[in-house]
């Protein structure tokens, strides 16, 4: 009886000090630690509407939609599994995985982000090729790989086969 | 719902059952470190019970699959009014990466009236705290939609 005394004791002390443990939280705020993927966010000047995180999303959140001349990238944040491919694959880098945590909501939908971007369409026969930042950034990479020829960027496919911009001889023309 | 008779029953603490619909266990865990000393939800009167009949609230945690959710149906009428809902983790708030599958409901939102959503898969313990905390009224909401359009 008297060795579990001395070990009730013992159990005391460690009690004693140890000290305050619990955190004061959400009295007091309490970051997220370094590299914690919180809730995605769009930088919605860099996005160019290429859909490619659309293409990697685990829960397929990510919708786009071509309509009235825009292109809607829709992500439905609800069922978010915060893997963070789509931060993984944007080419532009404008999807990044924020440190916020505290996305409690009554309304699912309040974590929705929505982004509607101007739509290209073809000069000759008006189809939708892409969105317009898709096609400037075509552009830009042409120009900085030495092409001066850009000017057909406008163009879907099948218009281009049909003024002959897929024959070998304009490709030799533009790549001379 | 009535918002006085709810703010007069929910002023000192909320007794909570936890309801697994269908989960892999990763919110499960997350719960249970809420009511570990570190973290400690008891310091607001909140702990789980054993039968939906103490219950204030229940906490379901993932994407009601079809056998659960009859299952659940009978723990929401089982609960005494008035009630809080609470869905923890993407699963549970918008089905996950089974929103559309023929074996689950894609979320509680579908099966019960959710009173407040917890995303996260799963949801850091705090994030579990903060949405318990909002559904109390001690902080505000942090999260809006946001939508851009193209000058």
């Amino acid at each position: 009886m008297f060795k579990h005394t001395i070990s009730e004791l013992k159990e005391a002390l460690v009690c004693l000090q140890a000290g305050q443990v619990t955190l004061a939280y959400p009295l007091q705020p309490h970051p997220a630690e370094e590299n914690f993927r919180g809730k995605p966010v769009v930088d919605f000047e860099r996005c160019i509407g290429c859909g490619a995180c659309a293409k990697v999303c685990p829960p397929r959140l990510i919708q786009l939609t071509d309509a009235d001349g825009y292109r809607e990238v829709s992500y439905t944040l609800g069922r978010c599994t915060y893997c963070g491919s789509c931060r993984d694959v944007c080419p532009a880098q404008a999807v990044q995985m924020s440190p916020l945590f505290e996305t409690a909501t009554p309304q699912i939908e309040d974590i929705n982000i929505s982004i509607r971007l101007k739509l290209l369409t073809c000069r000759e026969c008006g189809e939708t090729i892409a969105t317009q930042r898709m096609a400037k950034r075509v552009e830009n990479a042409l120009h900085e790989a030495g092409y001066s020829h850009t000017e057909n960027v406008n163009l879907c496919l099948s218009c281009k086969r049909k003024l002959g911009l897929n024959s070998p001889a304009w490709i030799q023309e533009v790549t001379r | 719902m009535n918002s006085r008779l709810f703010n007069w029953c929910f002023k000192k603490s909320i007794w909570v059952y936890h309801a697994n619909a269908g989960a892999c266990n990763g919110c499960d865990i997350e719960i249970l470190d809420v009511l570990t000393p570190y973290y400690d939800v008891e310091r607001f009167g909140i702990r789980i019970v054993h039968t939906p009949r103490h219950a204030d609230a229940l906490l379901v945690t993932g994407p009601v699959t079809r056998q659960v959710r009859e299952r659940l149906l009978r723990l929401y009428e089982a609960t005494p009014e008035p009630k809080l809902v609470i869905a923890v983790g993407s699963c549970a708030t918008g089905g996950g990466i089974w929103y559309d599958s023929y074996a689950t409901c894609g979320g509680v939102k579908n099966v019960l009236p959710v009173d407040i959503h917890i995303p996260g898969c799963p949801p850091k313990p705090e994030a579990i705290v903060y949405g318990v905390a909002q559904a109390l009224g001690m902080v505000p909401k942090q999260v809006q939609a946001q939508t851009y359009i193209e000058e």
